[in-house]
């Protein structure tokens, strides 16, 4: 496997020196407490925030080296809330494509289907929806540009646990189907256990501890990893 | 016409104790300034009369080019103080009303609406930049309300690959379509509901309703379609100042 992406100690007013790197075709979860920084590390990385200091590469290059809306595209996010825009889930589907006139009449509904959404959606009104069928519409959105890289903020904390499973298959899909390459946000630990083969613990803005997922939760070696699962 | 004599403006002090006497029995605590916003209305607009008389005996282009500058200039300040926060919000103003000023009145004169004389432009003139100066000031606080409110929308069109333009394009829609509204609901009801004030003042002038409306519909159309313009001047250039040259938000 090769490096698709290194965080070369980057810093701003919300992360500090956060150093890692995403294996191409990996799954990668972050875990820590609220406040930690996550999101904010996301943000760094789909380039909607600078670092103040550090790097950070993409295939080798800088990514401040990529016409940015591409990076962007190729980055794709995933937010915490769906922030979608007003009007029919079709019309937050094809939002990303149409911008490049890439949106194909059934696009629509093969996006659905990856986020168990049946095709009646498609015609709904996104105020309609429930927490977590906009939530799953956000993710379908994200996916409509196909990026390489998927940063994901909670995107299944609003789901039961049923939809959970089902998004957790699509999640390994993606990456062993389709070598995509996830950084995922979870506050779900069971979950960073079932999905990750990487895991990175993050706590007042720094990256405390990181490693393979399995030994990282057998042998926390930070007191504070320690108490952060002892909850 | 028939004069309103002084002696019968006196009488109005009578009105005004009315307001007042209410707020002494229930202690409302608006005596003094309706006694006050009372006496500096009657000055202001008898000054008005004065200066509206004077302007009137100057030759038309010179009258009409004071005063209108001198309403440009009050309108602009009054605009960019919504607009507070927003870089250039002055000059932003006064350009849009110069333009929409100059773009109205060309074509009142071109095609003979009404002919160049300081008693018809500069009345007509001061309704279009009056209400242009409410537009623009709506559409800097919409701008400024609709990017705070929606900037987990924008973020996320940001990074679906939009530039700012694209992400901003739903604010931009809110923002005309904001303007637009209220102007459409009363020219449907106009007449209806209530006589705009410009044909009440024609006709109690003793001009006959058929003239009176014909100046109306000049008049609310013309508004219509300043307050859409200024709405899109505004939003369009004022999007930009939201986010830097790497199509980032700022803020
Ligand atoms: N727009 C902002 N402006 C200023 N401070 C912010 C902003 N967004 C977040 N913060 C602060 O930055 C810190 C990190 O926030 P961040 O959202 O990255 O945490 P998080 O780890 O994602 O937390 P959570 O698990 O609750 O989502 C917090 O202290 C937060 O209050
Ligand atoms: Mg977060």
């Amino acid at each position: 496997m090769k490096k698709l992406i290194e965080v070369d100690h980057v810093s701003n007013e919300r992360v500090s020196n956060v150093h890692f790197s995403l294996m191409e075709g990996s799954l990668t979860t972050i875990i820590g407490p609220s406040g930690a920084g996550k999101s904010s590390l996301l943000l760094l990385l789909n380039r909607l925030e600078d670092p103040d200091k550090g790097e950070i590469h993409f295939k080798g290059k800088k990514i401040s080296d990529f016409p940015i809306s591409e990076l962007r595209r190729n980055i794709g996010m995933v937010f915490q809330q769906a922030h979608l825009f007003d009007g029919t889930v079709e019309e937050n589907l094809k939002f990303g494509p149409s911008l490049r006139k890439k949106w194909e009449q059934n696009d629509g509904v093969k996006l659905l289907e990856k986020v168990q959404l049946s095709e009646e959606f498609l015609t709904k009104e996104v105020e309609n929806l429930s927490g977590g069928e906009q939530q799953r519409v956000a993710f379908a959105r994200t996916l409509a540009n196909n990026p390489e890289v998927l940063l994901l903020d909670e995107v299944t904390s609003a789901l039961d646990m049923r939809t959970v499973e089902l998004m957790e298959e699509l999640l390994h899909k993606l990456v062993k189907e389709e070598g995509k390459t996830i950084l995922m946000i979870t506050h779900d630990l069971k979950q960073a256990k079932r999905l990750g083969s990487y895991t990175l613990f993050m706590n007042e803005g720094k990256v405390e501890e990181q490693g393979e997922t399995a030994s990282l939760f057998q042998h926390p070696k930070t007191a504070a990893l320690k108490h952060f699962f002892e909850g | 016409m028939t004069n309103i004599s002084n002696l019968s403006l006196l009488t109005m002090i009578l009105f005004v104790m009315i307001p007042v006497s209410l707020s002494y029995l229930f202690s409302l605590g608006i005596g003094k300034s309706a006694i006050w916003s009372s006496i500096r209305g009657v000055v202001q607009l008898f000054l008005i009369g004065y200066v509206l008389t004077f302007l009137f005996s100057m030759p038309d282009w010179q009258g009409v080019g004071l005063w209108v500058a001198v309403m440009l200039v009050i309108a602009s300040l009054q605009a960019a103080k919504r607009g507070k926060g927003i870089p250039y919000a002055f000059l932003l103003s006064l350009s849009s009303l110069i333009l929409i000023e100059v773009f109205v009145l060309s074509l009142w004169i071109l095609f003979n609406i009404i002919p160049f004389q300081s008693e018809q432009v500069i009345p007509m003139s001061g309704m279009i930049i009056g209400n242009s100066m409410v537009a623009t000031g709506l559409a800097f606080e919409r701008m400024k309300n609709e990017f705070h409110d929606s900037k987990g929308k924008i973020l996320a069109a940001l990074s679906l690959g939009a530039n700012a333009s694209q992400a901003s394009q739903m604010i931009i829609r809110k923002t005309i379509r904001a303007a637009m509204i209220p102007n459409v609901d009363s020219l449907k009801t106009i007449g209806l509901v209530q006589l705009p004030g410009m044909m009440t003042g024609l006709i109690l002038g003793g001009a006959s309703p058929i003239e009176a409306i014909r100046y109306q519909i000049v008049i609310s159309i013309s508004i219509f379609s300043s307050v859409s313009i200024c709405a899109m001047i505004i939003s369009l250039v004022t999007y930009r100042f939201f986010f830097n040259r790497k199509m980032q938000l700022l803020e």
